[in-house]
């Protein structure tokens, strides 16, 4: 099996309100709703999923922090009960998952070729992060897709900005090398938000929507320049001025996952798709598709 | 005096995971000796701050009477599994939760089934609670608190063990210099990154033994700046805080390098 592509890249960021909100079954607590906008934007990003019919999803969390190396799972099923160390009231999430091993390894191999300290993570008690798992809700609630996760290399905050997104470039153009090879027809979902500047207290009920808005009006304002130009297919110019953007706005794409998906997909100049964008805690959150089947760079089912 | 005892000791797992690489060996094995201190102090309780317990929106403590479970470290999960089984003395937690929330720290009580316990305090208290004899505290450590803010949740956590007669000791778990080995290296062959840090480390063991903490806490700045100390050095903010800034000296029970990074097993005199 050989030749296999990437179909489409989400930006997904990884609220667990939003999980919180949906009041699916595998979550303990109930909610009233909130956060609509941002939920229905899920909702259309995963119809475009369900018509990709992908082989696997790839996503990469910022909340697995690694310090040595690249982080694969590695362990064929995974499950147990996560629960959110920051906002435990709304994330008390019961997960299982299916890791689509070959595809993990091949990833690992592919980034140490490419000069990266990479691992797999073989324990089989290793409690998946809240990230990979509510991104992972969000797009495909169903978990009937095998998955790739990767953790964030904390590189971007050890180093420079710069040098660390030049190595989740280069993980990205890794993950790219190893879904050709296993000939997969992969969805790669890069679990971020946008500005990350948010409030210090929680609502009571925190689904209280009356109290939900951007933290800073400066970083609203930074998203909508960053999604506008993401909109128009400028990708170039958004990745010039991504490191202003990461240090003005405090915003979250710092950690890798954005880099990672759009190295992996070779920077097309398409327009990206914008499901919807919405705060939560008021932090800046877009759910955003670029499908490459549409785009003619990839090949339909 | 409510304090009977403090500690200052790193989070990594190392020494508790792989203690037979000699470096991270010999920092068990003053972790042991800390254990075997603490003990003979005999406080009613053990109240623990540590770094890698990440906090964004409250103070959060810990009120689950009984927390126990498996965990496994996010960068070191090649080492195996950290067993935890911790008994939480809830009537200091929400004591302490009040008293700091009416020093201006708003604060929270976590009590649910499964909550990620960090590597951290599961390192610690495994070493430091010798035979799980004693009831935890166990705090966490907010992105956003600062230095005053940290010293005023140990003065709190101490003001309210001593309103209920507790006898507490108290540790601050955390490293020293925060500059790490980011690629693979032979662990026998750890040592500490740079020079600049092994100085700094050294310097800062040396003023805790003289006792002066004004000095002390007058180079932290510097320090946390210029060795990336772990999470600017506020494990040992909430030491002074409970302790009034004031403690006699210090014994350091091992001092040695954690991939890189400083790690030392401090007792502060009382």
């Amino acid at each position: 099996m050989a030749n296999g592509q990437i179909l489409a890249g989400f930006l997904a960021p990884h609220p667990p309100h939003l999980v919180y909100a949906e009041n699916p079954a595998a979550n303990e607590p109930r909610a009233k709703g909130g956060w609509e906008q941002l939920r229905w934007a899920y909702e259309r990003a995963r119809r475009s999923l369900e018509a990709l019919q992908p082989d696997v999803l790839l996503v990469h969390s910022p909340h697995w922090i690694t310090q040595q190396g690249h982080h694969f799972l590695g362990v064929k099923h995974l499950s147990g009960k996560s629960v959110d160390p920051i906002f435990p009231n709304l994330f008390r999430y019961s997960f299982d998952l299916e890791v689509d091993l070959e595809l993990a390894e091949a990833c690992c191999e592919e980034a140490a070729e490419l000069g990266l300290t990479t691992k797999m993570m073989r324990n089989p008690k290793f409690r998946v992060d809240y990230g990979t798992i509510t991104t992972l809700h969000m797009m495909r609630p169903q978990w009937d897709i095998p998955v790739v996760g990767l953790s964030a290399n904390n590189s971007p905050y050890y180093l420079t900005t710069e040098e660390g997104l030049e190595e989740m470039d280069i993980l990205g153009k890794a993950t790219a090398r190893a879904i050709e090879r296993t000939g997969r027809r992969a969805v790669l979902l890069a679990s971020n938000t946008l500005c990350h500047y948010h409030f210090s207290e929680e609502p009571v009920p925190p689904e209280d929507m009356s109290r939900e808005h951007p933290q800073s009006y400066e970083g609203y304002l930074w998203d909508m320049r960053m999604i506008d130009l993401l909109r128009q297919g400028k990708t170039q110019q958004v990745f010039e001025i991504l490191p202003q953007f990461i240090e003005e706005a405090f915003a979250e794409v710092k950690s890798g996952a954005f880099t990672w998906m759009f190295a992996a997909m070779g920077y097309p100049e398409i327009p990206g798709e914008l499901h919807g964008y919405g705060t939560v805690i008021g932090t800046g959150n877009a759910v955003m598709e670029w499908n490459l089947v549409r785009a003619g760079l990839a090949e339909a089912a | 005096m409510a304090i009977v005892a403090a500690f200052l000791v790193p989070g990594s797992p190392l020494p508790y995971v792989k203690r037979d690489n000699p470096s991270w060996g010999s920092l068990a094995e003053a972790m042991e000796a800390a254990g075997e201190a603490l003990a003979a102090a005999k406080p009613d309780t053990i109240v623990v701050y540590s770094t890698q317990w990440i906090a964004v929106l409250d103070q959060l403590w810990q009120t689950r009477p009984h927390v126990e479970g498996v965990h496994v470290d996010e960068n070191w999960h090649e080492y195996g599994d950290l067993p935890f089984d911790i008994r939480i003395d809830t009537e200091l937690a929400q004591a302490a939760m009040d008293e700091a929330t009416a020093r201006g720290i708003r604060s929270k009580g976590v009590d649910y089934d499964e909550f990620p316990v960090d590597t951290g305090t599961i390192v610690g208290t495994a070493f430091l609670n010798t035979g799980n004899e004693r009831p935890l505290v166990i705090t966490s450590n907010n992105l956003y608190h600062d230095w005053d803010m940290t010293k005023t949740i140990g003065a709190a956590a101490a003001a309210a063990a001593d309103d209920l007669g507790r006898n507490i000791a108290v540790v601050g778990i955390g490293g020293l210099s925060g500059s790490v080995f980011r690629h693979g290296i032979d662990p026998e062959q750890d040592r500490l990154a740079s020079e600049q840090d092994d100085a700094w480390n050294r310097k800062i063991l040396g003023l805790m033994e003289t006792g002066d903490a004004d000095a002390l806490e007058d180079l932290v700045p510097d320090y946390a700046r210029e060795a990336r100390v772990d999470m600017g050095f506020k494990h040992l903010a909430f030491l002074l805080g409970a302790l009034s800034g004031g403690f006699q000296g210090a014994l350091v029970h091992g001092y040695g390098p954690l991939y890189g990074s400083g790690g030392a097993v401090v007792e502060l005199r009382l």
